[in-house]
């Protein structure tokens, strides 16, 4: 018989318990890994959107939280195309708009749809592939293309028309990108845009590409600093910041608070989780004060009582991170299908979330057997031989 | 073993005295004893007496308020780790038994090993071979409840061979058993005891017992009335 045979039939012995207290633990966990997951998908959807068609550097307005609070004077383009090294430069617009299903503008079930306005025949645009129709040409009017969930989301196909600021676009094209922003979003031409919007000759941002061999030894620190002193006629700065993808979103305090939010949620839980545990497996202890005496009797060291604890702990906890993290990648995809959220999260738990998932199941293990496996080492196997 | 460790005794105790915080309870009193390796040994008296008392002491299950006990002439009160001689010098044999009512017999047997050198394969070889031993090798698989009050015993005689201790300590080991089971237990005992040259000491309230042993302990009130040889020489009694 192996130790952990013991340790298993000890489990098994206690059937209900043990499904009980991993059932609890599995809410925890697959709370921390929607949480995590979700928080993750953000940033990893982020640098996808920003890199794709390699993208290098991002410029927005300095001073501003994000892309959609920034607004830039679009001429800037053709100022940062100058700068030696820089290969193609991509203004565009996003916004955030309410979207109705129904064209009935009564209609109060709205749900938030990003729409982004970029140039046509943009660079950006290679990295799309369409599934339906294509991409628009610099002469169409009013026209729109749909990522794939959104088109799924509000029903709108090629020939259908979509209302943004009570202006109708024609679909021509539904496209497909790996990135799940531009997949929940859509595109229009930027002047377009701009004109619906409000904002003529404005963007929140430009994307840079970059032509390594033209750069000579300048790195692309230096093309950002380059950016950062452009002037304009008169003269002044543009205020604004360019920097490397990766950078921008490790520095996106949206990303941050949403970190900071799944972390300090799944933490909450896991604590709960490791509350159940302690509970658990100190009632477990007071229950077997005699199994363990006997175990001390003939002959368990106190350390081999603790391994017998821990490992049940470790056990419970490993069933409870395996149906967590089922729980967490079901529920995470049916989220995705949902239209408020559809766009913003890809539905699917990346390998390291659910990591950090089990090493939090293992933590709870370890914070919630610690006690009670001390409490059983103490145990005096004299005195608890007579316990009944 | 050579001579010189033969001469050492296996367990001795010098002035021993056991209280108990609640009640203010008295249980061992100023008690010495020496008692040499491949010795019979049973400690009998009352209910209450103490005798249970010194088992525990002697098994390291318990440490005396006072005094000191040794293991080979090691002082065990300045030992840190007890347990390893427990885990690998003694073995414990309970009136109830104390059979984990989750594992099978083979299983039980194995229990102890843990904490000795073998891989499981040859926990699970040699848990058979004992069971064999104690003529339970047929009801290997079956759990506690499934055996018989006397079958435990066996199972739990088979247990305590599982690291070859060079002592056992039985509490009362057929004092749940009727006369023809313990009989038969003490039966085993002797071949141990005779095959194995194991030492035994046995607490029982038997005389059927005592008479099988080679010397009998006497204790009453915590203290040692009588202690003598009952094949062939009496030894003088060492407290008071």
């Amino acid at each position: 018989m192996w130790f952990i045979t013991f340790v298993l039939i000890n489990l098994r012995h206690r059937l209900a318990r043990t499904m009980l207290t991993a059932g609890g633990i599995a809410v925890a966990i697959a709370t921390a890994v929607v949480l995590l997951g979700v928080s993750h998908d953000f940033e990893q959807s982020a640098l996808d959107s920003l890199s794709s068609g390699g993208v290098e550097i991002l410029v927005i307005q300095e001073g501003v939280l994000d892309q959609l609070s920034s607004d830039l004077d679009a001429s800037l383009a053709d100022r940062i195309r100058a700068i030696p090294g820089v290969s193609g430069v991509s203004p565009g617009l996003l916004e955030l708009i309410d979207y109705s299903k129904n064209s009935n503008s009564e209609d109060r079930n709205v749900i938030s749809v990003l729409v982004q306005g970029w140039e046509p025949g943009t660079f950006l645009m290679d990295e799309l592939k369409f599934i339906e129709g294509g991409p628009y040409a610099s002469d169409d009017k009013k026209v729109a293309l749909l990522g794939k969930t959104i088109s799924q989301s509000i029903d709108k196909h090629v020939g259908d028309t979509v209302i943004i600021q009570r202006e109708k676009f024609k679909v021509v094209g539904v496209y497909q990108s790996y990135n799940v922003f531009e997949n929940g979003a859509i595109t229009v031409p930027l002047k377009q845009l701009q004109e619906v919007m409000f904002r003529e000759n404005s963007a929140t941002g430009f994307s840079v590409r970059l032509d390594h061999a033209a750069m000579g030894d300048a790195t692309n620190e230096e093309i950002c600093r380059e950016i950062n002193a452009i002037l304009n006629d008169e003269g002044n700065s543009y205020g604004v910041v360019a920097m490397p993808t990766q950078e921008y979103i490790s520095n996106s305090v949206y990303l941050k608070t949403a970190h900071a939010m799944a972390w300090l949620t799944s933490l909450i839980a896991v604590a709960v989780g490791s509350f159940g545990m302690l509970n658990t497996m100190l009632m477990s202890v007071i229950e077997r004060i005699r199994e363990i005496s006997i175990l001390r009797a003939i002959g368990w060291r106190r350390g081999r009582i603790v391994r017998m604890i821990m490992g049940e702990c470790v056990f419970i906890s490993l069933i409870g991170a395996l149906s967590g993290s089922v729980i967490a990648v079901v529920f995470t995809w049916w989220l995705s299908t949902l239209p408020a959220a559809s766009g913003f999260i890809r539905g699917t738990v990346a390998l390291d979330v659910l990591g950090i998932g089990l090493a939090l199941a293992i933590g709870v293990a370890l914070v919630g057997g610690a006690y009670p496996a001390y409490q059983a080492s103490r145990l005096q196997p004299a005195e608890g031989l007579s316990h009944e | 073993m050579n001579e010189e460790a033969r001469d050492v005794p296996l367990l001795r105790i010098e002035s021993v005295e056991r209280k108990y915080p609640d009640g203010n309870v008295t249980a061992l009193e100023n008690v010495n004893l020496s008692i040499n390796v491949g010795e019979y040994v049973a400690i009998m008296g009352p209910s209450g007496s103490g005798k249970s008392t010194l088992l525990n002491i002697l098994g390291t299950l318990d440490r005396p308020t006072s005094g000191e006990v040794y293991f080979r002439g090691e002082p065990l009160g300045a030992m840190k780790d007890t347990d390893r001689i427990r885990a690998l010098q003694i073995g414990f044999i309970f009136q109830s038994f104390l059979l984990l009512p989750t594992l099978s017999a083979v299983q039980n047997v194995q229990v102890p090993m843990f904490e000795g050198p073998l891989p499981a394969a040859e926990r699970q070889r040699k848990a058979l071979e004992l069971l064999e031993l104690v003529s339970m090798q047929h009801r290997a698989k079956h759990r506690p409840n499934h055996l018989s009050v006397g079958e435990r015993q066996r199972v739990a005689i088979a247990r305590s061979l599982a690291n070859d201790p060079t002592l056992i300590l039985a509490d009362e080991p057929t004092g749940n058993l009727d006369s023809h089971t313990g009989e038969a237990i003490l039966n085993l005992f002797d071949r141990l005891h005779r095959q194995r040259g194991l030492t035994l000491i046995v607490v029982t309230h038997s005389n059927d017992v005592a008479e099988r042993a080679e010397r009998v302990i006497r204790i009453s009130d915590g203290k040692v009335i009588e202690d003598r040889r009952v094949h062939p020489d009496t030894v003088s009694v060492e407290s008071s």
